[in-house]
Order: structure tokens, then sequence, then C-alpha cells
């Protein structure tokens, strides 16, 4: 099967393709012909011969040209017919957008697409699934108009989602956030290609660097697990399972299976393939990018600098919580600071540059700790609210974040003001947190990860 | 599964158990009772033996177990039960709990936990898909809050090793006899050296 004519084909039929904008049909194929896409477009509708100025085709099959994706947006009854003709006609792709099969208890009709995609070797993605999103090529199914979702820029990140919902507001959230997205796959029903044929193929996909993934439940459980654990040694994997606490408790007889329930055996997947679980899609957003734009780091040693005090014990104690160490700066590096900065700063770590601190100060501080060896990350906490503080410390940030010598992060808790510099931030790949405890708990996650990196690395070479 | 069986079939895994005789009679039990002794009774129906007074521990001689010997039965009311386990007394140790289930999706999972209001209350246990390997097994052990007490937080260091032993034989018992839906060896008891499982059931 060739999942890869899903993200990168030459043409593409769009089955269901309508007139009328408030249908999806409509917006599919309006999304294909003004988002960039380079190959060719061809709708499929017997009822009207062009839409958008394309001519429209009664049949995939009436295409004269070689058809590489088919986009279905017709009702769920005609969808096993529709394949078949794709099938035929030797279109290699195809992406159910309709809904009406196994999630409303039609499995006899999922079934039936499934037979017709294993007849005919078709790379079938849904059905009821919003499709993919390659910023690279410009393939776009998701059925919303741009208006009202925002599609990510290029990036290292590829997501894959089980629910279209949820993919849909990642997508926004990505956008607006300035996250890189590499690949975007919302799968659905999974009749044909399920989760674990895309952690599979996006662990070979050069563009992926991070792998984030969203499911409600897995297909095939023991095939999933043993992917990830593959994959994991490869790249990082941030999951979110949803449904933990759905699905009602199985009678069980032992005390092992009273303990040992469905959420509890995922949660146990996942440390065991070492994949990076989130709770929430905060942490989602919150680990992915912080895996995607940071240096891996198994060092356990933080440096604290900020122009709060109070940010500074926040900070501090987020280290504590998340189970890091306070990183203890090198006499040269206290030395270092202490011949730039005014003698009412106490140099030691967590750092206070106090509250009349400007870009200077910081910078100051950050390269001193780029320098130590006694400081494996940096923690920078900027209140964006002081006289002092303006977009000097941002180009400062990025400058030492674009080395690429250790992970730093930065928080900025506060309104607009501080919002405005934290987007331009995340835009020039420095992750921006609002509290501490997220941006060390994200820490934490890639420390955990580095160190598995680490240990298979000297497996491997040992 | 009958227990003798499921003692049996952990035994062949090389599991550590502790010696009992499956008695059918007082006259019996008196007989094979090395002092002190606990009395339970065996029976597939009853999962909460304790609960139901189907346990007597400590027993120092025969009167006691007489009297005990009686009452367990009497408390298994109207239960089928395959006999009354006559067991030496365990050596005071570490109580754990090691255990497994077929789960739905991912096949064999192995848990660990320490016995009593650790698992019970505080939930606090781990997990793991099988099979597993060394490592997953002492990840296993160091994963659950109440680890220093086996690491020798209370001045004795509990032997682990033998316990991460015990977690890759319960994990290819588990994984290679698919008709087991769940297992308890509960309580296992840890000493500062080896461990010895005094109770099993096993769930096909």
């Amino acid at each position: 099967m060739n999942i890869d004519v899903l993200f990168d084909p030459k043409s593409v039929a769009v089955i269901g393709a309508s007139r009328d904008p408030s249908k999806i049909g409509h917006v599919l194929l309006r999304n294909f012909i003004e988002g960039g896409f380079r190959g060719e477009v061809y709708p499929i509708n017997p009822k009207t011969d062009e839409i958008l100025g394309l001519k429209c085709y009664l049949s995939v099959k009436n295409v004269k040209e070689e058809v590489d994706l088919a986009v279905i947006a017709i009702p769920a009854k005609l969808v096993p017919e529709a394949l078949r003709e794709c099938g035929e006609k030797g279109v290699k792709g195809a992406i159910v957008i309709s809904g009406g099969f196994s999630e409303v208890g039609n499995v006899e009709l999922e079934n039936e697409l499934k037979e017709v995609c294993l007849k005919y070797d078709i790379a079938c993605l849904g059905p009821n699934c919003m499709g993919v999103i390659n910023p690279l090529t410009r393939v776009d199914s998701v059925f919303i108009p741009t208006y009202k979702m925002g599609r990510p820029k290029l990036g290292g990140v590829s997501f894959i989602s089980q629910s279209g919902a949820i993919g849909g507001a990642v997508l926004d959230l990505m956008a607006r956030q300035g996250f890189g997205m590499a690949k975007f796959v919302s799968y659905g029903n999974g009749a044909v290609i399920d989760e674990t044929d895309l952690l599979k193929y996006m662990a070979d996909d050069e563009r992926t660097r991070t792998i984030v993934l969203y499911i409600e439940g897995v297909r095939r459980g023991r095939e999933f697990f043993e992917t990830l654990k593959g994959v994991t040694k490869r790249k990082p994997v941030v999951v979110l399972k949803g449904g933990k606490t759905a699905g009602g408790a199985v009678a069980t007889k032992s005390h092992t299976g009273s303990l040992a329930g469905n959420a509890e055996v995922y949660e146990a997947v996942f440390k065991q393939c070492r994949a990076t679980e989130a709770r929430s899609l905060d942490e989602v957003f919150s680990f992915s990018k912080l895996f995607e734009s940071q240096p891996f780091c198994s060092g356990e040693r933080v440096g604290i600098v900020t122009n709060g005090g109070g940010l500074a014990v926040i900070a501090a104690d987020s280290v504590e919580e998340n189970g890091l160490k306070l990183a203890e700066l090198s006499p040269e590096s206290v030395e270092r600071i202490r011949e730039r900065v005014p003698a009412y700063v106490n140099v030691k770590n967590p750092l206070d540059l106090s509250g009349d601190a400007g870009a200077e100060r910081f910078e100051v501080a950050i390269n001193a700790m780029l320098e130590d060896e006694n400081v494996d990350s940096i923690v920078v906490g900027v209140l964006f609210q002081t006289e002092s503080i303006d977009s000097r410390v941002v180009s400062m940030i990025v400058g030492a974040s674009n080395l690429k010598r250790k992970p730093i992060v930065v928080v900025c808790p506060g309104g607009e003001y501080a919002e405005v510099h934290s987007r331009i931030l995340e835009n020039c790949g420095v992750p921006t947190y609002t509290s501490s405890s997220s941006a060390v708990r994200a820490l934490r996650k890639l420390v955990d990860y580095s160190k598995f990196v680490d240990k298979s690395r000297e497996l491997k070479s040992s | 599964m009958k227990y003798t069986d499921a003692v049996a079939l952990v035994k062949r895994y090389g599991v550590e158990f502790l010696e009992g005789v499956v008695t059918r009679s007082v006259e019996e039990a008196v007989k094979v009772a090395e002092y002190p002794v606990a009395v339970k009774v065996i029976s597939e129906e009853i999962t909460h033996k304790t609960d139901r007074g189907c346990v007597k521990l400590n027993i120092k001689d025969e009167e006691c177990l007489r009297g005990s010997y009686e009452e367990v039965v009497r408390n298994a009311g109207g239960a089928r039960v395959e006999g009354v386990l006559v067991q030496k007394m365990a050596k005071p140790g570490v109580e754990l709990i090691v255990g497994g289930r077929r789960d739905e999706q991912f096949g064999p999972v192995v848990l660990f936990g320490l016995g009593g209001v650790f698992v019970e209350v505080f939930k606090d246990f781990s997990l793991r898909v099988c099979p597993i390997e060394r490592n997953d097994a002492v990840e296993m052990m160091q994963e659950v809050k109440a680890y220093p007490i086996l690491a020798g937080a209370r001045g004795k260091r509990y032997d682990v090793e033998a316990v991460a032993d015990l977690l890759q034989k319960v994990s290819k018992l588990l994984y290679e006899n698919e008709q087991i839906m769940e297992m308890d060896l509960n309580p296992v008891i840890v000493y500062e050296r080896g461990y010895c499982a005094v109770d099993v059931r096993v769930m096909p």
C-alpha cells in the first residue's frame, strides 16, 4: 500500500465536488485550488459541467489523465461504488471524508469499503475523517475554510489524529502559535490505514522530526506496541489518549484485574515504549514544541535567569517538583556575570537580575550559562511588564537559542504585550510558556527522552 | 483453575512458593502440620478469603489447629471447597503483590505493587506489557512510590534482584499461557535474601 500518495499526489479527483459553497465538496475543491496545490485537480459530479472554473466529470473513470488520489465526500452508501470506480481507473490513494460507517453501527458498509480497497490496493484513509494536510505539497483535504481554521507553516512536527475535531482544533492552534508542521493526518475509523500504519510512515518520513499522536483506542494492540517501541528509538513521540475514563469497568475476579484497567494499561504501554504521554492538549503543545525546537539534553541541572524575584522562586520550586536539579554556577561564570551586572544583583542560581534589568543583563547571564559546564538547560523568565524590558530581549534570546547548545525555554506570563513577544519567540523557534510549572514539566520530559536516546545509542555502539 | 494446579504452574516457571498441603479433614491437617501454621479455605468461589474469615494465621498447637480448622470451614458457608490448606507460617518480610491480566488489545500485562495499603488504598502499582526485559522489571519496582521501603529507607534493603527475577518469570508465564485471563500472587513476601510467594490465584 502506497501511503505516500496521500501526502504527495500529482493529481487529485474530488468526488462529490459541489457548486454550493456551503457543501463540504465545495470547500474541499476550493482548498485544493486556492491552497497552492501544484498538481491537477478534477472535480467529479454527475450533475454539473463546471465548478470553480474547472471542467467537471461524470465519474473518475471519465478523466483521461492519470489520477493519483481521490478525495471522497458523498453519501456513505455510494462510497464503495465510487471506490470501485477508482480501483478500475487505477487510483492509488483515497481519502474518504464521508461519515456513516462503523461509527454509527454501519459495520457492513465499512467492511465493503475495506474489501474494495484491498482488492484494488487503494491506500485509503478514513472513512469519517478529515484526511491530510501537507504544507510542502499543499495537499489539503481538511474541509474547513481557511478563514475559519488556519493552516500551520512548514516544520518538523507530524500530527496523527484519530479524531477530526481534535485535529482541527490542534491545526488552528498550531497555526496561531507559529508551530511548524511536517504532515497532518486524521484517519477517522481507520478501516484500511490505521494508527500503526501511520506511525510507521511518519517514522520513515524524512521531514518528520517529532510525532504527535492522538488516539482514543487502537485496533491492533500488539503491532501498535511493537511499532511504537521501535519508532521512539528514532524520533520522539508525544501521545494523548482520549477516553480514559470511558469504556466501563470490565468484570474482574482478581486483584490485578480490578487495578489494571484499560487506562492503566495504555499508560504502561506508553511508558514501556518511551512515548511521552501528554495529559491534555495543552501538554501536547508544551511538550512537542520543546522536542521540536531544542537540542536533546539528558542533564538534569537547570539554570534559571529572570528579571523577577518571584518568578525565580517559583521556577526553582518547579525544578524541584519535577525532579530536576538547580545548577550550581561555576566560580568562573559567577565572576563573569558579577563583572557586568550591578553590585546589588546576587549572583547565584536562580539568578534574579532584578526588576531594572534590560536585554544586556539577560545576555550576560544567558551567555555565561551557555558556557558553564555545570548548567545543562536554561529557563529564562521574562517579565515583559517592567520598564527596561522591550523587544531587544527577544532578539537576544533568539540568538542564544539558535546556537542550539542547550535547551532554552522562556517563561513569560502576561497580557497583550507579553503575548506579542512570546509569539515572535515561538515563530523563531523558542518555546515559550505562561507558567514555569508547564515549562519545567516539559523540560523534564525532554530530559527523560534524551536519557533514553543516550542509553539506546550506548547499547548500539557497545 | 484449581489451587494445586496453579501452584504447580507457577513452580514450573521457577517461582519460589511457600510449601503447604491441601487437606480434606481435620485429622489430615493435624498430621501434616509443622507449627506455627496457617490454615486457609481453598475455593474457587471465594475471592476474599480473609474478609470472609476463611484464613487463620499463626496457629501454634494442635488444639488451636482443630478449632481454627472448624471455624474457617464454617465461615466458608456453602461454597464449593477444594480443601483446607495447611501452610507453614511465612517468615515476616515486606509484602508484595505480583499479578497479571490479559488485556483485550495488548495481551498479557504484569503488575507489581507493595501489599496492604499501598496497592489497596493508594493504588500504588506499576504495569508492563509482557514479555518484559530485565530493565523493565527494575523500572517497574522503581516506579512505585513505596519503592524506597524495598531499597533500604527503613534500614533493611530487600532482595530487589530476586523480585526482578520473579517479575520476569511471571511475565514469561503469562506470555506463554494464553488461556490465563487473570492471576495474582498475593502476597509475595520479600526478604533481605530471597522471597516466597504465599498465595496464588489463576483464572483461565
